[in-house]
């Protein structure tokens, strides 16, 4: 039960006078899976670049498997910590494999050629997220899901203990989005890697994050068990949506209600709690 | 990722001491031999040491000119070894030379820096003025064994230009003009041999000094000088006579000056007039007619007026 | 299966090329002017100058300009692949960041005043140009960091002030020069291969060739550092040292070669292009591939600018600004179809 990321009182602003997270502290144990939501500008990408080493908090620490952030240099921090963001297609035409072998920097000797080990996680990496077909291609040439598999990949290649993703699956169709979910929850089961994803998908992050962080606008937050935190009334209370709840089985799923949307004359005033059958 | 380091150090400290071993063999080696006084195989990379050798009686032992040697004709027929502006160094090792005459210009500089590295004899020369123009005949005179005719020579010119000095008395000092491009206008300053040619014909540089030689002049100072002469350089050898109604065309735009009042606007061909070689005393006749119309016989050579 | 560069793999590419590059080498050395013979040219030296002119010609004049040019290809070709890899701009070349008005401020004043002591058989031009082209540069990378943290924008645009500040001082120069004066600083600038002493050719390829091999161990960090400074961060790439050493290496072989050549343009914008083309952008085999590819290059090219309008020369930067004209429209067609590059 080894906390592989902690974060105490962390305060960070990008001037002087704002400042978006206040005071924020939580702990994610090896080996889990944290969802972070909230509301757009709430801080969660800001978030995920503290982690990262990329931003400096103005106060507070955060520790990386027991050693402050900045005490890495970038090539260790790369080897605990692999993120994924937006894909995109590089301005020279790499291949996927380049792409992916790039991953295997912090390991590689001076003149950077890939040792037997590297080409074999390399191709490992390629095989679980089914990119391995795409290995010789360039990358302009894939469409956008087949790249955020290859940016994955490339995360997985990293071989680190921690995957930070932010937004995944926000421009994908929907095979791609829950294809990308269960390559992540394999990657948390079978190889133990602790995975924090910012996500705008709560319905995603119910049915497979462990925990999930709301992180509300005006700096407050909270975190927990997903099945504690998310409620109908929490959403309401961070995203000034009402939802309806529905269960499947023992899991909840929530579909968020607007003003003209076809639910909404049915069930007028309060949110309602309907059995599935 | 130690050992290629020492490489990198390996390299450089090669570099450095092959630096200092052959830097050293070229400060110690002593040029080319002494010379003998009287080459048989002559290049000269310019058109006025050319016409100096031809008037030293060197033509036979000439085996080497520039492009632009067009003068005296028999030039055109020697084996051209580049440009002037570009000699080209195999040629002139090709032609085998016992001696190489050079101005001490650019890219001239750098090819008798090769040719004396590689034990060719060269003669470096500087002829910006009239008395470098001596001088510079009387060095060519005792590298080539013709000492004799080179003072010969040296007195014959200033001979002339004494003569020509004497006709060209000055009863008026004109205020003369020497334009040498029209599109901007830039003349010629009173620090070049132009204005020696001025002076030496009893006129004077209608532009008083400036720093630059050849000073870019507005409007302006343009009306300020009343200048009574204005000469213009010809550009290259295209038709003298239009070039001459192009430049009255050009001029009467500032018809308060002078000059145009009294139509003394004169076109100049300055392969001739401005090369200073042994054909000095034409040119500066040339200018002297220009000058003193009064004192000039019309004539049908290169200067000519139209009016 | 994925296919990985194999530092074998990358040692038969190299030799290969290698091996052309000396044979076009040596058959460049065969061609000028003069017709020569190769027999004549084995008899050697004679006793004295002037015995065996084939040789002379062969050893002396051309043999050093074939070797500078392909020192001075290499360098321009190995610094574009560079620059365009750290500035993330495939339109970079190696002038781009102030080095061309450096070098060209250098000459002018050197021109100006006259100096002409020659430095250990260097001359003072080339001495004064690569002085004032490492000045630049320290000076618009100072200026971007100020301004911007060294971003590849702000670089850039550092750049571009610069030039356009040091070009105003050369045209005020330029204005009060005297003819010949002019005409010697623009001819340096136009670019010219021209023989060089031993001694300086040696330094210099000491310099160059130390200064290819320090940037190839930089390659496989400037593949990812082309992806951009939070991904490359992410990856485990220090960005901010990578940068500083791979551009003062860029730098400095590009002050060598501009001191020894002046400005030939094109080498350092096409090769990489073409070679990347070839040979896909990894700049592990990029670069070594470019360095020789540019050398054979611009030998050909001075080869051409030596004998095509004989007796007198071109500039050799007219034959590379022909053969490159038209290949950099290739290429801007092609990649204006590319929507990632328009980005």
């Amino acid at each position: 039960m080894n906390t592989i990321i902690k974060v105490e009182n962390l305060n960070f602003g990008y001037t002087r006078q704002d400042t978006i997270l206040k005071g924020i502290s939580f702990e994610v144990i090896q080996g889990r899976f944290l969802a972070i939501a909230g509301p757009n500008g709430a801080g969660k990408t800001t978030l995920l670049n503290l982690l990262c080493g990329l931003l400096r908090p103005k106060a507070g620490s955060i520790r990386i498997d027991s050693a402050p952030v900045e005490s890495y240099s970038a090539k260790k921090l790369a080897q605990k910590v692999a993120v994924v963001r937006q894909e995109f297609v590089p301005v020279f035409d790499f291949t996927v494999a380049q792409m992916v072998s790039m991953a295997r920097t912090p390991y590689l000797g001076t003149f950077g050629f890939e040792s037997n080990t590297d080409k074999q996680i390399v191709n490992e990496a390629l095989e679980a997220t089914e990119t391995a077909q795409f290995a010789l291609r360039a990358l302009g040439s894939l469409s956008g899901g087949e790249r955020q598999r290859v940016f994955i990949a490339r995360a997985l290649a990293a071989n680190s203990p921690v995957l930070l993703l932010d937004e995944p699956t926000s421009f994908l169709d929907l095979k791609h989005q829950v294809g990308i979910y269960d390559l992540l929850k394999t990657a948390q089961l079978e190889k133990g890697k602790t995975i924090v994803a910012v996500t705008h998908d709560i319905n995603l992050a119910a049915q497979y994050c462990d925990e999930i962080l709301l992180l509300g606008a005006n700096g407050n937050y909270h975190i927990g068990e997903t099945k504690d935190v998310l409620s109908p009334e929490q959403i309401e209370r961070v995203f000034g949506v009402r939802t309806f709840v529905g269960k499947l089985g023992q899991e909840k799923f929530f579909i968020p209600l607007g003003k003209f949307a076809k639910y909404s004359g049915q069930i007028a005033g309060k949110p309602h709690n309907i059995q599935q059958e | 990722m130690n050992k290629w380091w020492w490489l990198l150090l390996i390299i450089l400290c090669l570099a450095g001491v092959g630096f200092v071993i052959f830097g050293t063999q070229q400060a110690q080696n002593p040029g080319p031999s002494p010379s003998p006084n009287n080459p048989d195989r002559v290049v000269s990379l310019a058109p006025s040491l050319t016409e100096i050798l031809f008037a030293l009686g060197l033509d036979d032992k000439i085996v080497g000119v520039t492009l632009n040697s067009d003068y005296p004709p028999a030039a055109e027929k020697k084996t051209k070894v580049g440009t002037f502006w570009q000699p080209d160094t195999e040629a002139v090792i090709a032609a085998k030379p016992d001696l190489v005459v050079t101005l001490q210009i650019g890219q001239q500089k750098s090819v008798a820096d090769s040719l004396n590295r590689l034990g060719y004899q060269v003669l470096a020369l500087k002829i910006e003025s009239i008395e470098e123009l001596f001088t510079a005949i009387q060095k060519i005179g005792t590298a080539t064994g013709s000492k004799q005719r080179a003072d010969e020579l040296i007195e014959n010119i200033s001979g002339q230009l004494n003569y020509l000095k004497s006709k060209y008395s000055p009863t008026n000092k004109p205020r003369v003009l020497w334009v040498i491009q029209t599109e901007p206008l830039r003349v010629a300053g009173r620090n070049t041999f132009i204005n020696e040619f001025i002076e030496l014909l009893g006129g004077e540089n209608a532009i008083g000094p400036t720093i630059q030689q050849y000073p870019p002049i507005g409007t302006e100072e343009l009306l300020a000088c009343n200048a009574e002469v204005i000469i213009q350089s010809a550009m290259g050898k295209t038709d003298i006579g239009r070039q001459q109604q192009q430049a009255e065309v050009f001029w009467s735009k500032w018809a308060s000056m002078p000059a145009v009042k009294d139509n003394n606007i004169y076109v100049v061909n300055s392969d001739t007039v401005l090369r200073l070689g042994p054909r000095l005393p034409q040119g500066v006749e040339i200018v002297g007619r220009c000058l003193h119309p009064d004192t000039s016989i019309k004539s049908s050579e290169t200067a000519q007026r139209i009016r | 299966m994925a296919e990985f560069l194999t530092s074998k793999e990358l040692a038969i590419k190299v030799s290969i090329c290698l091996g052309v590059l000396v044979v076009v080498m040596c058959l460049c050395a065969l061609v000028g002017t003069q017709n020569i013979s190769l027999e004549r040219v084995f008899d050697g030296p004679g006793q004295k100058p002037g015995e065996n002119i084939d040789y002379e010609i062969f050893a002396r004049v051309r043999l050093p300009r074939v070797i500078l040019a392909a020192l001075v290809g290499a360098a321009l070709a190995c610094s574009g692949v560079v620059l365009q890899a750290i500035l993330r701009n495939p339109l970079a070349d190696p002038y781009i960041l102030g080095i061309s008005s450096g070098a060209g401020l250098g000459v002018i004043i050197t021109i100006l005043s006259g100096i002409s002591w020659s430095f250990w058989g260097g001359s003072p031009i080339g001495i004064f140009a690569f002085a004032g082209a490492l000045i630049t540069v320290w000076l618009v990378w100072y200026i971007g960091h100020f301004t911007g943290k060294s971003q590849a924008t702000s670089l850039l645009l550092a750049g571009v002030v610069v030039n356009a500040f040091f070009s105003a001082i050369i045209m005020f120069l330029t204005s009060i020069a005297k003819s010949e004066q002019v005409f010697s600083t623009i001819f340096w600038l136009m670019g010219n291969i021209t023989d060089k002493e031993l001694s300086v050719l040696w330094v210099s390829a000491g310099c160059i060739i130390a200064g290819i091999i320090v940037l190839f161990t930089v390659c496989h960090r400037l593949n990812v550092l082309a992806l951009g400074q939070e991904e490359a961060k992410g990856l485990g790439v220090d960005v901010a040292r990578t940068r500083i050493v791979a551009f003062a290496c860029a730098a400095f072989i590009t002050a060598i070669a501009v001191s020894l050549s002046g400005l030939i343009g094109f080498v350092g914008l096409i090769i990489p292009h073409g070679v990347r083309l070839a040979f896909g952008p990894d700049h592990r085999q990029l670069l070594p591939l470019s360095a020789i590819i540019g050398a054979a290059f611009l030998v050909i090219a001075d080869t051409i600018a030596r004998i095509i309008v004989a007796p007198a020369q071109l500039p050799v930067g007219v034959i590379t600004a022909i053969a490159g004209g038209p290949f950099f429209l290739i290429l801007l067609a092609k990649y204006s179809r590319k929507v990632s590059w328009l980005k």
